[in-house]
């Protein structure tokens, strides 16, 4: 009787704590469609946005990571910018010029521009901020974007002209990095390094604090030049690491915008508690580059034999949950000066064949190095098992971001590299084909440790026109040398040209002109509530 | 007393010392280059070398440890390498945070453990006790991971009452402290129950039962502080642990604590926060150690220091 009821009671406890866990997810789902259709609502004019990260700093000279470059530019402001698509834009430039040998740039200036500290806005205040960048003495991490300024001219009030110590055609995408934007002088003279957790610019949003591990917090800057804008009174940054409470949070509102979203994620809350998600195109291109220096990837039959092998429409369905384009250049479309590609069309025979007719018909082995995310493992495992096809033995072997780091960047000569296979990306953020092309594959002069030429890849003609389409800022010229060297690289086929990521963000719908820009950086500047 | 106190936190400094060495020496032996790291994913060559002369990392190893040995004694952890913020500011930030949600958890999963513990240890197989291990065991095998996230989808998403992440009120505590302490109070409730039960079958229990002692004396007078030498030890080690804050609560909660902090200073070979936080570990177990040491005295005055 006693053992009965002890049974009895057992069973009753684990009923109600598998209501308890039903009743989270499936509470959720028909609250969710209850909802589908509604428009979820706002009260007041704060908004927050969880991002994945701590931020690092509020120095733009001095960063190297998008998510800090996109709080940066809630504040601040560069001479030029990018708009929605990657193409450049005027911001407190009112236009610019390039001369011919792209030597020379010169900018007018929007007038009548103040920063946060009522400083006027001038040539002056450009050059003081270029000077610091351009002088390596300072330290400063973006410093190599700037090293070829050689002298800044103010020529009036609201005229610069840079002087470059050689030509540098993509100069003019180079001044609408985020690296570029501008500090108000007297911050830079009062706070010095220290701008960092200072930061002034002309931007929409004015800085109140910000706490690294707990956020940021900025307000409407009334006087802004942009008139009529800002449209919110305050914006909350707050790092949330882990996916699934970011989530949440869109869920509960304690956030408004959120991103990134993952991929995995994205379809089961889209439309939802009056959650949208916003699943664009980015200039994130993926790929498997192979060691050119090393048999058998030096027999271009072997490298298209491996594009041919994997089918990148499955790549993307398994690995990025169908968010994702195929990779059709070296090169994303929203990059200028990029053209496209013909395929390599999944055809595991032509494969086959190819490989035979380099020798190898019974397959080989290979190495296949990467990041130790789940994502790229992933990723690994899907090229892994294409490749299987042709019988070519993939070990995948996913390492931890300093290990891989040195194993990359360690080597001095480059046929002592080990390196095989690598699974990576890259994104130009320059938003230029130079970018996104020079560092990885321009020839010896980017072998590590200079730079991202893990392919060890060299083409003669194509290291001519890259230098080509930097000796001149003429538009069409560059864009001629690019589309030839895209041909030439797609031929050559250093790498198996795999996908282009989206960017991912999920936000309340009632909230508009809040995006993310194909770099991967966050645009609020047109933010409104409805 | 005050000899054996005085004594102790002398011995401290030695120690500290030592590990101040294994610490500096077994972080440069990762591998894994900070300059590389901290330049960034698009970095070329000259911003590296650029890099690694503003960090200071051009420097040989002898030298580096030099000037860090200097500032230690001066009370100077560095400059984190990543944010380029002094180190002390960045360690302690993140140490009240962690130390807060560290005591609430504990406090909770000490008194509810002790209580499941002595209950299931006097209703031994009864299903009181039962109940009890039961719970124990399920405290023990939920992975918080899983138990943090499902918490914000009942008691946050659903319900709405409490914020799902941050530290702004008290309200935030309630349940990462929840998460953090089930583990802890699963661990206390076992080691009560076993520690309690060895306890009851002694003969000074059997004395004081005979001589008309109410079972509730016996048993909480008696017999727990008779019982809680075990229970004292494991609890301050289970505080030395949590106070090195843990990754998947920090994760799961966005809490701004040590946890996270530690393992993205790996990630990053942020040398001076690795090394800071690792002695700010080292001496809380230290001093911990000797909390614990002080609490025998007071279960059992028999325990003398000399």
């Amino acid at each position: 009787m006693k053992k009965a009821r002890n049974i009895l009671f057992l069973l009753a406890l684990s009923l109600v704590l598998v209501i308890a866990g039903c009743s989270s997810g499936g509470g959720d789902n028909s609250d969710g469609e209850k909802k589908e259709s509604e428009k979820a609502s706002k009260s007041g004019k704060d908004i927050v946005i969880a991002v994945a990260d701590n931020f690092t700093t509020m120095d733009p000279h001095d960063t190297n990571d998008t998510l800090s470059n996109s709080a940066q530019k809630t504040m601040l402001e560069g001479l030029v910018g990018f708009d929605k698509d990657m193409n450049v834009i005027p911001v407190l430039a009112e236009e610019y010029a390039a001369s011919e040998d792209a030597k020379e740039f010169t900018f007018k200036l929007k007038e009548n521009v103040k920063f946060h500290d009522g400083t006027p806005f001038n040539a002056e205040a450009v050059k003081v901020n270029f000077d610091r960048l351009a002088d390596p003495n300072s330290g400063l991490k973006r410093h190599s974007l700037f090293s070829l300024i050689q002298e800044i001219e103010v020529l009036g009030e609201y005229e610069v002209k840079f002087v470059l110590s050689e030509p540098f055609g993509a100069m003019i995408n180079t001044f609408a990095h985020p690296s570029a934007m501008i500090h108000s002088p007297k911050a830079l003279e009062e706070h010095g390094k220290e701008v960092a957790r200072n930061p002034v610019g002309t931007g929409p949003f004015k800085f109140v604090e910000w706490k690294p591990s707990e956020g940021l917090e900025i307000v409407k800057n009334e006087d802004y030049w942009k008139e009529g804008f800002p449209k919110v009174d305050k914006i909350t940054f707050k790092p949330v690491s882990e996916n699934g409470s970011r989530i949440a949070m869109l869920q509960t509102g304690e956030a408004d915008f959120i991103y990134p979203v993952p991929t995995e994620q994205a379809d089961s809350i889209n439309g939802k508690n009056g959650i949208e998600v916003e699943s664009n195109s980015s200039i994130i291109v993926r790929y498997l580059a192979m060691n050119l220096l090393k048999a058998p990837y030096d027999d271009i039959k072997v490298r298209q034999a491996i594009n041919h092998a994997i089918n990148k429409e499955a790549f993307i369905k398994v690995v990025m949950n169908d968010h994702g384009n195929v990779l059709d250049s070296v090169i994303a479309p929203d990059v200028q000066f990029y053209s496209k590609q013909d395929p390599y069309a999944f055809d595991v025979e032509k494969a086959k064949a190819l490989l035979k007719e380099a020798g190898y018909e019974n397959g080989f082995k290979a190495k296949l190095w990467g990041a130790n995310h789940s994502s790229a493992i992933k990723a690994m495992e899907f090229l892994q098992q294409q490749l299987a096809q042709i019988d070519v033995e993939v070990e995948v072997v996913p390492m931890e971001s300093g290990t891989l780091s040195d194993k990359i960047w360690s080597v001095q000569d480059a046929k002592d590299a080990e390196i095989e296979l690598y699974y990576g990306g890259w994104s130009p953020s320059t938003g230029d084909a130079d970018w996104g092309i020079r560092p990885l594959l321009g020839g010896h002069e980017a072998f590590p440790p200079f730079s991202y030429n893990i392919s060890y890849y060299e083409n003669t003609k194509v290291n001519e026109l890259i230098s080509a389409a930097l000796a001149t800022a003429d538009l069409d010229a560059r864009g001629k040398a690019y589309e030839e060297v895209q041909s030439l690289v797609w031929e050559d086929a250093p790498w198996a040209f795999l996908s282009t990521d989206n960017t991912m963000a999920g936000k309340k719908n009632y909230l508009k002109g809040i995006y993310l820009l194909p770099d991967g950086s966050l645009s609020v500047s047109d933010i409104e509530i409805e | 007393m005050l000899r054996f106190l005085t004594k102790r936190l002398l011995e401290i400094i030695p120690i500290l010392l030592v590990v101040s060495i294994l610490i500096f020496l077994f972080v440069h032996m990762i591998p894994g280059d900070p300059a590389r790291l901290v330049a960034g994913e698009d970095a070329t060559l000259e911003d590296v070398e650029l890099v690694r002369k503003e960090l200071g990392l051009d420097k040989p190893l002898h030298e580096q440890y030099i000037n860090y040995m200097a500032n230690l004694v001066k009370g100077d952890l560095g400059t984190s390498l990543k944010t380029k913020r002094p180190v002390t500011e960045e360690v302690f930030e993140r140490f009240m945070p962690t130390f807060w949600l560290t005591f609430w958890s504990m406090v909770w999963a000490v008194v509810i453990g002790l209580i499941i513990g002595v209950v299931s240890a006097t209703k031994r197989n009864k299903w009181q006790d039962y109940l009890g291990m039961f719970g124990a065991v399920s405290g023990l095998s939920l992975p918080s991971f899983w138990l943090g996230l499902m918490l914000i989808q009942l008691f946050a998403v659903t319900l709405g009452w409490f914020p799902s992440g941050g530290m702004e009120s008290w309200k935030s505590y309630i349940l990462p402290s929840f998460t953090l302490g089930t583990g802890v109070a699963a661990v206390v409730a076992r080691f009560t129950r076993s520690s309690l039960m060895d306890v009851l079958k002694e003969d000074y229990i059997r004395t004081g039962r005979s001589k008309g002692l109410s079972e509730g004396k016996v048993v909480w007078g008696h017999g727990l502080r008779n019982a809680m030498i075990p229970v004292v030890t494991m609890t301050g080690l289970q505080f030395g642990f949590l106070l090195g804050g843990s990754v998947v609560i920090e994760t799961v909660f966005s809490w701004p604590g040590l946890g996270k902090l530690l393992i993205d200073s790996v990630a990053y070979r942020d040398y001076p926060v690795i090394q800071a936080e690792m002695l700010i570990f080292a001496l809380e177990f230290i001093l911990i150690n000797l909390i614990v040491d002080l609490l025998y005295g007071v279960l059992n005055p028999q325990i003398r220091y000399e």
